[in-house]
């Protein structure tokens, strides 16, 4: 009696302070996101994966409650991807134009624009220190996965706006696979005037004739997956897979709302098993005498692993 | 011929031709000595600050040397700014040609797209190759030690010699080695090639991912905004 009422004594001590620490760290998060919605601004920055820099310029504006953004890459020539409101449109050199729906442009982190309380059932929330970051203060965030198996972020926010100044894509034992930094930030009451000539672009109105699946991935029956990480659910009914080389004997897309994974099953090449990172995307290949197995997606080399060995073939 | 040597057979030529007068000729030496930066004494450094006249023969000397060093900077002439001017107007008149702007360019796109079937799988493949490109090219092997045993999958290279014949040594012959070598090179690309393709459609799903829900969600679908702002 005397044991249990000490226990709730220390539990009724510690856990408003940690309750406290977790609200506050997703307020700071909710601020984040907020930011990137609502500001007007003109932000360059650059992703760094292992020894590769790629350059971005964001420009992101509200105009009549509706969002404006174009991201342009800076790397490649002639490459602009463009959203207005829930339309995003791909444009490339010599080429039509690909237009898809989407709430956001989904080149950029993906984490800054998933529903908050989706990611509480993924992550613990831990605020850390405040350093400088190019002459602002930045306020650490750190996204801590539940699951080992999961990727974690470290998030630098500025402290005046909550804008994402730097982003660490870690794996466990805080290995860094991927950086997002601003490089230049410039935010501003109005429109970027950049933007400004997007409104009176006559962008084309997505048809919703044309924007129905016009391919289906191959189902076939005598293979299954048999395994799927923790939070993770295969999305129904995946759109369009291009059309590749070795041709698909079945195809699968997981989601944990934050991440996707594809799995591609493609008949055997003889290859051993291998591994390769682009960033935090793990791309692993599996072969059998029945089939190869490519799994690729922002998990650890050894989910990826185990979601190859999981395709099994009845 | 050293320069100093230079600055005295120049200093004779210069004193038969300006002055004679002892003091001057007494000092030629010296300040030509100085003049190659040679040290001279503190009497001599006064009579030079005070004495005009071996400071001209001290200035002389610094231009015969500079001369004959070719150190002299072109002097441009007093009607320099008169002839440039006069040139500039003979030259042809060059006009910047204006580029289209970026949105000039937006816009022919977007006519083009919306005069063509855009969602053909042909016009995927080809933006999502495009866009994708710049991750394509950061595939790189993992290297982290205990993954190593994932790495050496390529084919092992015969680097022995195959026994019953001695291959000479030749630039233009190739060796059972290099056939094996080209061979698993071109495995290797074939493969990386395959891989950017699983790559380009992972890519290419997850920028639809939204496209069915966003559809079903309302109707019609563009860019109507929500009434809370939020999207």
């Amino acid at each position: 009696m005397r044991w249990s009422l000490l226990l709730l004594l220390v539990s009724s001590l510690l856990l408003p302070p940690l309750l406290l620490a977790d609200t506050k760290g997703w307020q700071l998060f909710q601020q984040s996101q907020d930011a990137v919605r609502n500001h007007n601004f003109d932000v360059s920055y650059v992703v760094f994966k292992g020894e590769q820099v790629t350059s971005f310029r964001w420009l992101h504006g509200v105009h009549q409650e509706q969002q404006l953004e174009q991201l342009v890459p800076m790397d490649v020539d002639g490459i602009d991807i463009l959203r207005k409101g829930k339309v995003v449109y791909y444009l490339t050199p010599e080429r039509p134009v690909l237009i898809t729906l989407s709430s956001y442009i989904k080149e950029l982190p993906s984490l800054l624009y998933q529903p908050v309380a989706d990611l509480k059932q993924l992550y613990d929330p831990v605020s850390g220190s405040v350093s400088q970051m190019g002459g602002r203060s930045a306020q650490l965030l750190r996204l801590t996965a539940f699951h080992p198996g999961r990727l974690s972020y470290w998030l630098w926010l500025d402290v005046e706006t909550g804008f994402p100044l730097r982003i660490d894509t870690v794996a466990e034992g805080h290995q860094l696979l991927e950086r997002w930094q601003v490089t230049h930030m410039l935010l501003s009451p109005q429109l970027p005037e950049a933007l400004k000539a997007l409104l009176d672009l006559p962008l084309p109105q997505p048809d919703k004739q044309h924007l129905q699946p016009v391919a289906t991935p191959p189902q076939a029956s005598n293979i299954e997956l048999a395994w799927l990480p923790s939070g993770f659910k295969q999305v129904e009914d995946p759109l369009v897979v291009p059309s590749l080389g070795v041709p698909l004997l079945h195809y699968w897309l997981l989601s944990d709302g934050l991440h996707q994974v594809s799995v591609f099953v493609q008949k055997p090449n003889r290859q051993p098993a291998q591994a390769y990172r682009d960033g935090a995307t793990t791309i692993y290949v599996h072969s059998t005498e029945q089939f190869d197995v490519t799994v690729i997606g922002p998990v650890t080399l050894e989910i990826a692993r185990q979601i190859a060995a999981a395709v099994r073939y009845d | 011929m050293s320069s100093k040597q230079q600055h005295g057979s120049v200093a004779e030529q210069v004193d038969q031709t300006h002055s004679t007068e002892p003091t001057v000729q007494s000092s030629q030496e010296w300040v030509s000595a100085a003049a190659d930066g040679e040290a001279i004494s503190e009497q001599q450094l006064h009579q030079l600050c005070d004495n005009a006249s071996l400071q001209q023969h001290y200035e002389r000397y610094h231009l015969i040397g500079a001369a004959l060093r070719n150190e002299l900077a072109p002097k441009l002439p007093a009607d320099f700014s008169a002839s440039f001017a006069a040139r500039l107007q003979q030259e042809p008149v060059h006009q910047l040609v204006v580029h289209r702007s970026f949105f000039h360019r937006i816009q022919q796109g977007m006519r083009q797209a919306a005069n063509s079937e855009w969602l053909k799988p042909t016009a995927q493949t080809a933006i999502a190759a495009s866009v994708a490109l710049m991750a394509v090219l950061g595939v790189q092997y993992v290297q982290q030690p205990y993954e190593q045993e994932l790495m050496s999958p390529l084919p092992v290279l015969h680097t022995q010699p195959v026994s019953g014949f001695a291959t000479p040594v030749s630039l233009s012959q190739t060796t059972v080695d290099d056939r094996l070598e080209q061979h698993a090179h071109q495995a290797m690309l074939e493969q990386q090639r395959r891989l950017q393709d699983l790559l380009n459609a992972h890519h290419q799903q997850v920028r639809v991912l939204e496209q069915s829900a966003l559809l079903n969600e309302q109707a019609p679908v563009v860019t109507e905004p929500e009434p809370d702002g939020n999207y």
